[in-house]
């Protein structure tokens, strides 16, 4: 039979460092196979949870379940692990990174070993399992769900999320030792597994690390504000790798040093993502179609580029007080300081915080139009996009623009739809510019 | 100097010829099928006849709708979505919101007060809430797809059709028709069907006055009136509902003279040459 051509998903990258994930990404599960061999343990994760720093203190190797899902669609091979977990009664309306996992988990229990070509060599049996309540509920009910395919312990945290209108002085310290109080439970439950306390020492030096590699990608989306657009939104979603799944490490500061190294020299040197910039675009929110990622070079093709992003991008650097001590504790205030960053702004203003950051990235990335991609299996990101949108409308009349598919699910997503979508936004941004 | 717009939609192609004072000379609807790269040309030839002019007169050609890279002798290529607005605007001044309901997809456009298009949703590839969905049922009805509107007009007791998919939806007629529903009653709950998909739709723009209602959907009486109980107020409908994306087309062509600019010298009258 004749061999067909893998269809190309992945969009072409506009600086070296983002070229770089395809290797780091590899290397994630790469690590996980490699260290159980050494007898460490591998947990099981889930991006946004806090906890990153902890476990590479404790010597525990993160697997990204999520992020395995989102290797998959890349890879265009989603579809045997989506049928398998719709074939054990998961619905298709539930969360495509959770079907694509338990699907997975099923498949491999099922054949008794790894399936056949599993990308990256596929995820290795966990030794432990770490939901958390950050972002939405399939992060701890997907873990849950697991206890279908494998024994390994699971532990979920609860992470913060404080309610905008609330008196922030009189609430934190509260949601602080809340936060706190979750962390050193699951310490406690690491250190039972590993058969070995937290040095706290190491603690404060993988969040020094932690804290380090964010304020350089920070930096480097800073330094993207310059015109013309040096490294696009595609980037962006590549970039990401380090900052989620090699936080609290070395290697991760080291990238991010690069990246700002490198982004800073296209700025100074006006190397554009597209030689004729005509509209700059925020990727408003959603997460990315990991199957069709190419569709940032269709709007590069017509001189629009994506210059900034309201995805995988929650947090920026915060000022823990001095007076804290103790990690645990800087964690535990770190997390009430990133979620609740936009607070005073938006009772200010709108009233809505993610509203606030997207007002801000359009001034100061001066924004021709917005675009947000609603995924139907995504619950978290896509409720409250069209209320986001109507809002922002109220503050800006920017085109804005809202396309549907999905995550990983390629089932949900129209080729055709899309391109006349995209070309009814050119021309709004065009007819906006005249 | 004169102006035409092409708009091969799914189902229709229409043209429009305007003068320099924007007032409509010629316009011709004419089915697509499947052959719409041969059509563009056809009807192109057509029109230029009944208006006694010659391809040479026309300042501007430009296509729109879905079919309209298949137009080789048209000066600029430009989406539905802007023409729609610039057409609907030139007859309704005050329009904010556009609802265009055609045979394969609906659509909503919002419009500022300049009339400069600010937000757009377009259907989710699916049938239900566009003509097409109507079409079907028709057909299992055994009636006209005109008689739709005005035998829905006659219902007394409006039969409940569900508008998530338009097979579900011709299947649950076949149950109700056999339950001995009449057909009125069943056309009213197809327009309230459709008519609710397509403001849901449109509501996520932020519904504001004067509402048109543009495409094959604004002829259908039952509809618009099914529409106008769902926003809450009347909407407008244009003379001929089919038209306003290509006199868009047209006054955008007029619109690009204005400017200055100047249609291809090269082109020619003649259709594509890689379709047989």
């Amino acid at each position: 039979m004749e061999e067909r051509e893998p269809a190309k998903t992945t969009a072409t990258k506009g600086t070296d460092a983002a070229r770089k994930i395809r290797a780091m990404v590899k290397n994630i599960y790469k690590s996980c196979h490699e260290a159980q061999s050494q007898g460490k343990k591998v947990a099981y994760i889930m991006v946004s949870s806090q906890y990153d720093e902890i476990l590479r203190a404790m010597d525990i190797v993160p697997l990204p379940t999520e992020n395995y899902a989102g290797l998959c669609a890349a890879k265009r091979d989603m579809d045997r692990f989506l049928t398998k977990a719709e074939e054990d009664g998961y619905s298709q309306v539930l969360c495509s990174y959770a079907r694509i996992g338990l699907g997975f988990d099923s498949l491999r229990k099922e054949l008794g070993g790894m399936p056949e070509n599993a990308p990256d060599g596929g995820m290795p049996l966990p030794d432990i399992i770490l939901g958390s309540s950050g972002v939405c509920d399939p992060r701890f009910k997907w873990f849950q769900a697991c206890g279908r395919f494998m024994t390994a312990p699971t532990y979920s945290i609860d992470v913060m999320h404080p309610p905008v209108h609330c008196d922030l002085n009189a609430v934190r310290d509260h949601y602080v030792q809340y936060q706190k109080v979750q962390f050193e439970g699951l310490i406690a439950f690491l250190e039972k597994q590993t058969g070995k306390p937290l040095n706290k020492d190491r603690l404060w030096e993988t969040i020094r690390l932690g804290d380090e590699a964010w304020r350089l990608w920070y930096e480097s989306d800073r330094l993207r504000t310059a015109k013309p657009c040096v490294m696009p939104s595609q980037d962006h979603f590549n970039v990401m790798v380090p900052a989620y799944y090699y936080s609290g490490t070395q290697e991760a500061v080291d990238y991010f040093q690069d990246l700002v190294d490198e982004v800073k020299y296209k700025v100074e040197n006006k190397l554009a993502v597209v030689p004729d910039e005509k509209y700059r675009i925020l990727y408003g929110g959603g997460l990315p179609p990991w199957h069709t990622m190419w569709f940032f070079n269709y709007f590069e093709s017509f001189g629009a580029v994506f210059v900034i992003e309201n995805q995988y991008r929650g947090f920026d650097p915060v000022e823990v007080p001095d007076h804290v001590k103790d990690p645990v504790e800087y964690l535990a205030w770190r997390a009430f300081l990133r979620y609740t960053a936009r607070h005073e702004q938006a009772k200010a203003n709108s009233g809505n915080p993610v509203v606030e950051k997207i007002l801000d990235l359009i001034q100061d990335y001066d924004i021709d139009g917005v675009f947000f991609h609603a995924c139907r299996s995504c619950r978290a990101t896509t409720i409250g996009q069209i209320h986001t949108k109507n809002m922002l409308g109220r503050y800006s009349d920017l085109p804005m623009t809202q396309f549907v598919s999905d995550m990983v699910d390629l089932r949900d997503y129209s080729e055709a739809q899309w391109k006349a979508q995209i070309h009814a936004f050119l021309d709004a941004m065009a007819s906006r510019k005249k | 100097m004169n102006f035409a717009g092409i708009d091969i939609g799914s189902t229709m192609t229409k043209v429009v010829i305007v003068d320099e004072q924007e007032n409509i000379i010629q316009e011709l609807i004419g089915p697509t099928g499947a052959e719409h790269r041969h059509l563009a040309l056809t009807v192109m030839k057509e029109a230029l006849e009944k208006t006694g002019l010659i391809f040479e007169q026309l300042g501007f050609i430009v296509a729109t709708g879905y079919g309209r890279i298949n137009v080789p002798f048209a000066d600029k290529q430009i989406t539905e979505i802007t023409c729609h607005a610039r057409g609907v605007r030139a007859l309704f001044p005050s329009v904010r919101i556009v609802i265009d309901i055609g045979g394969q997809d609906s659509k909503g456009i919002k419009l500022n007060q300049e009339g400069r298009v600010v937000n757009f949703v377009m259907n989710d590839k699916c049938a239900a809430g566009t003509g097409r969905f109507l079409e079907v049922i028709a057909e299992t009805l055994g009636i006209e797809l005109t008689d739709l509107g005005r035998l829905s007009l006659q219902a007394e007791n409006i039969v409940q059709i569900s508008n998530t998919c338009t097979v579900f939806a011709e299947h649950e007629v076949t149950s109700r028709l056999a339950e001995g529903a009449k057909i009125p009653d069943i056309c009213a709950g197809l327009h309230e069907a459709i008519a609710g998909r397509v403001v849901n739709m449109v509501r996520t723009l932020g519904i504001e006055k004067e509402v048109v209602v543009t495409g094959g959907g604004a002829k259908n009486p039952g509809l618009v009136k099914a529409i106008e109980g769902k926003v809450g107020f009347p909407v407008l409908t244009p003379p001929e509902p089919l038209i306003t994306g290509a006199l868009g087309a047209a006054l955008t062509g007029k619109d690009l003279a204005d400017k200055g600019l100047a249609p291809d010298q090269e082109r020619r009258l003649e259709g594509v040459t890689f379709f047989k």
